[in-house]
């Protein structure tokens, strides 16, 4: 007996000491939920939080910058472009003398190679690069290398300049050294399988190591063209819970706490370790209202819907203020923001415009949103609304991927969802939730609305910035009184930060497309 | 002995045939397309036909099973949708640390709970008995995700005596991989430091995990106990002036050990599930954690795959009790 309980008092002495040994100065400890990490081939990877990762590890001929609450693609590798006077011809001139991490030089080879592995490998972010005409079919004409120094795209349409400035400087647009990637080639997979989890880029990080579901190490790439970063070490710990995030956080072995809720967030106000960190979100969040189904195809019928909704307390109650109050699809910060918000709780008048549109006792209707917490909130608090003016809501909750898989086949009546922004011009918002023809957000609600297609699609290409400008404002002001979307919110990002780290807010400003980690110091 | 096993070994064979149709026709009947899951919400339809396409998933469904028994029948359990790699690759990397992290619960709940049966069958109705009951009565009864939260605020947050998640501390350097295992790994390349850590770090989740499967195992082993107390060998070996521990020790501890046996390997499967909360929780990189994520997703063949292969590891730990049970109790056989 009594050896026994020197073996176990000596069995917890040993593991009594174990050392926990704090993060060092030059080193950036975040905590989150990596089991999103799919891949971090940049022509591959297409996840936000991957991004972040891809986005500081390869470099693009642009780069997104926060500027005055704007986000602006901006030349990062090219140094200056020429646009042809039919603004479908672009010229992009390289600066001299840039290398990959490894020390290979980077020229207008590696550029067009990387371009056209994104059309070649044909993967989630292919599409943006088609939506200016460049497809696997046409690269050779529309992808070429002038000089070493000088790269050549041709898109179909004279697109506005910031929407092929902001597509290319995305973490797809990264350039991928030719050289590392085709010695790593399997079976003509331009070295996708191993670009998984290595790195060939020029930014200023290099992909030491993912251990799946466990931790991804960067590096700090010594041979930066702008300088190495002041972090020296970047380590992603993957903690699927928040509240094991919440702990690590206020316990100081983490700096960073990626997902917590808007409860924990609230719960770390007023500490002294602790900050709390907001930017707005790259996302809107929406009621979508089927046009093409019953009650809903008369435009009177979803404009008492937009008055019956309690937008405030929505933004107070569910998302704990984390919220934008913007009711147009343009979110705040970006070129094209309106910032009128017509639309509050009016039962009377949500009332009198059921009268007339001829169903002063109400419908049934189903409304689908998906598993999350929030989205369940959202659901029972638009339903609650919705009951006032006697539409009787049934609420139905589908897994993400059932949901969007019957929302693309036009098959969903009612939806609380979101979307992710893809590039950050008013174009990327206009087209999905004004013109069904490009087949996302209006055609799945079946809003076949030509004259807001024709307004988003010519704002497009408009190049006068004023007259653009005036353009957006015009199909939101249409699009209020007509659209089958009422805009809940736009969401805020958040985080819980530890007070050592200094420059998280101006690294993490315009998160969801730029996450800049040359910004963050200790 | 020989045609027992046989037929044993064929019966676990229909059981994993069974298991592999089941999950494929439940997986396949959800309504959802895990193309969408994969390219997120954002994507155009063009992209999701073609990505369907690529994967096999526009063929009618029966095409898609035979592809997929025919797969298994090679040993090829297919591509994961999400990983891009072959799922028995996934497996291999996945599988040590959840096997390791089973090992050490099992290890934790037989010795807390056989003991604790053993004491409270001895000293029946004491407060040792009464203890052990409330224990158990929680263990079974308390969800292990939160057991795990609430451990970790206590050991962890609060006292400061073990660490928080992970499988090591982010600065220690892990061993060089040879099983997977990472506590076996540090010994067999005698790296002690990460030895040290792996323990420290294994305590808690080997604990929630298995803090269950310890209040069945004390509970078998008290209702066992008092039963063989109860017999005429144990009322001989006491007249023949043993002393009270050699009693309980030798001569009933062995005979009331039979059914705690079956009992372990059962819950070796369980352990095996259980495992998908405790490794969310504490952050541990093994076989749960990849089926989350796969389900998350909708990786069919990375679910099936995962799922067939913890049907395949119970039906072993069963066939395994089945053969020690014949070994120990020659009745059986027959």
């Amino acid at each position: 007996m009594r050896k026994s309980v020197i073996l176990l008092v000596g069995a917890m002495l040993l593991i009594g000491i174990v050392g926990f040994s704090a993060i060092p100065k030059n080193t950036l400890v975040i905590g989150a939920n990596t089991g999103i990490f799919i891949t971090l081939d940049p022509a591959v990877c297409y996840e936000v939080l991957p991004s972040v990762v891809d986005m500081n590890v390869y470099s693009g001929l642009f780069k997104l910058q926060d500027i005055n609450g704007t986000i602006k693609a901006v030349p990062e590798l090219a140094k200056s472009y020429d646009i042809s006077k039919d603004g479908k011809t672009w010229t992009f001139h390289l600066r001299h003398g840039l290398m990959f991490s490894n020390g290979d030089p980077l020229t207008a080879d590696a550029v067009v190679y990387s371009y056209k592995r994104v059309l070649k490998l044909h993967k989630s972010p292919v599409w943006l690069y088609e939506s200016l005409g460049l497809t696997a079919n046409n690269m050779n004409e529309t992808i070429k290398k002038i000089d070493d120094y000088t790269v050549q795209i041709v898109t179909n349409k004279p697109f506005a300049p910031n929407v092929v400035m902001s597509i290319l400087a995305q973490s797809w647009g990264g350039i991928v050294d030719p050289k590392v990637a085709e010695a790593h080639a399997v079976n003509g997979d331009m070295g996708s399988a191993w670009l998984t989890d290595h790195s060939a880029g020029s930014g200023p990080y290099v992909l030491k190591m993912w251990k799946r579901n466990s931790m991804i190490v960067l590096e700090a790439n010594e041979n930066y063209w702008k300088g190495a970063p002041r972090i020296k070490r970047v380590i992603i710990r993957d903690i699927p819970e928040s509240t094991d995030q919440l702990l690590l956080l206020k316990k100081g072995d983490i700096d960073v706490a990626w997902n917590l809720t808007p409860d924990q967030m609230n719960s770390l106000k007023g500490s002294k370790n602790v900050s709390i960190v907001t930017v707005p979100g790259q996302s809107d969040e929406y009621v979508g209202m089927n046009a093409g189904w019953g009650p809903f195809k008369n435009p009177k019928v979803r404009l008492a819907v937009k008055y019956a909704i309690d937008y405030k307390s929505i933004i107070k109650d569910v998302v704990g203020g984390y919220a934008i109050n913007n009711q147009g699809f343009i979110p705040y910060g970006y070129f094209g923001y309106v910032s009128k918000t017509p639309f509050h709780q009016d039962i009377e008048k949500a009332k009198k415009l059921m009268e007339e549109a001829g169903y002063p006792n109400g419908f049934k209707v189903e409304l689908v949103t998906n598993t999350t917490e929030r989205r369940r909130s959202e659901a029972i608090a638009i339903q609650a609304n919705l009951a006032k003016i006697g539409i009787k809501a049934q609420i139905t909750i589908m897994q993400a991927s059932q949901m969007y898989s019957k929302y693309r086949q036009q098959g969903i009546q009612m939806i609380v969802a979101g979307w992710g922004v893809d590039f950050p011009d008013a174009d990327a918002l206009a087209k999905p939730f004004a013109d069904y023809r490009v087949k996302q957000l209006a055609w799945r609600l079946m809003w076949y609305d030509d004259y807001a297609a024709d307004l988003a699609e010519k704002a497009g290409f408009e190049k006068n910035p004023a007259k653009r400008e005036q353009m957006y404002e015009d199909l939101t002001n249409y699009w209020f009184l007509n659209g089958p979307f009422a805009m809940l919110y736009q969401p805020l990002q958040y985080w819980g930060v530890r007070n050592e780290l200094k420059g998280f807010k101006e690294a993490a400003e315009g998160y969801g497309l730029v996450f800049d980690l040359t910004k963050v110091y200790k | 002995m020989g045609r027992y096993v046989l037929r044993r070994l064929l019966l676990m064979v229909l059981v994993l045939f069974g298991v592999s149709v089941i999950v494929f026709f439940i997986v396949h009947v959800i309504p959802a397309d895990p193309v969408g899951a994969l390219l997120g919400g954002n994507a155009p339809p063009q992209l999701v036909d073609q990505m369907k396409h690529q994967l096999g998933l526009d063929k009618p469904i029966w095409a898609q099973f035979g592809d997929y028994m025919l797969g298994i029948l090679h040993g090829n359990l297919g591509i994961s949708l999400k990983s891009n790699r072959p799922v028995t690759q996934d497996i291999a990397e996945y599988f040590p640390a959840t096997l390791e992290l089973a090992i050490f619960s099992i290890i934790i709940s037989v010795a807390l709970g056989v003991v604790l049966g053993i004491l409270s069958a001895v000293y029946r109705n004491s407060w040792v008995d009464h203890f052990s009951r409330i224990f158990s009565i929680l263990g079974v009864s308390m969800p292990v995700f939160w057991t795990g939260l609430i451990l970790l605020l206590i050991f962890y947050y609060i006292l400061g005596w073990l660490p928080g998640t992970g499988q090591l501390s982010l600065f220690t350097i892990p061993p060089h991989r040879i099983t997977g295992m990472l506590l076996l790994d540090s010994i067999l390349t005698g790296n002690w430091e990460a030895f040290r850590d792996g323990l420290a770090h294994i305590i808690l989740p080997a604990a929630v995990l298995g803090y269950s499967a310890t209040a069945s195992i004390a509970r078998i082993t008290r209702a066992s106990m008092l039963d063989v107390l109860r017999q005429d060998f144990i009322r001989t070996a006491k007249a023949k002036g043993l002393s009270g521990r050699v009693v309980i020790y030798r001569h009933a501890l062995k005979n009331a050990l039979i059914p705690v046996v079956t009992l372990i390997g059962l819950t070796f499967g369980s352990l095996l599930e259980g495992a998908v909360l405790t490794e969310t929780i504490f952050g541990w990189p093994g076989l749960g954690r990849y089926i989350v994520n796969a389900l998350l997703v909708l990786d069919y063949p990375a679910i099936m795959g995962g799922t067939l292969f913890i049907a395949l590891m119970y039906s072993l730990a069963n066939l395994i009790v089945d053969l020690t049970y014949a070994v120990l109790d020659p009745r059986m056989r027959i």
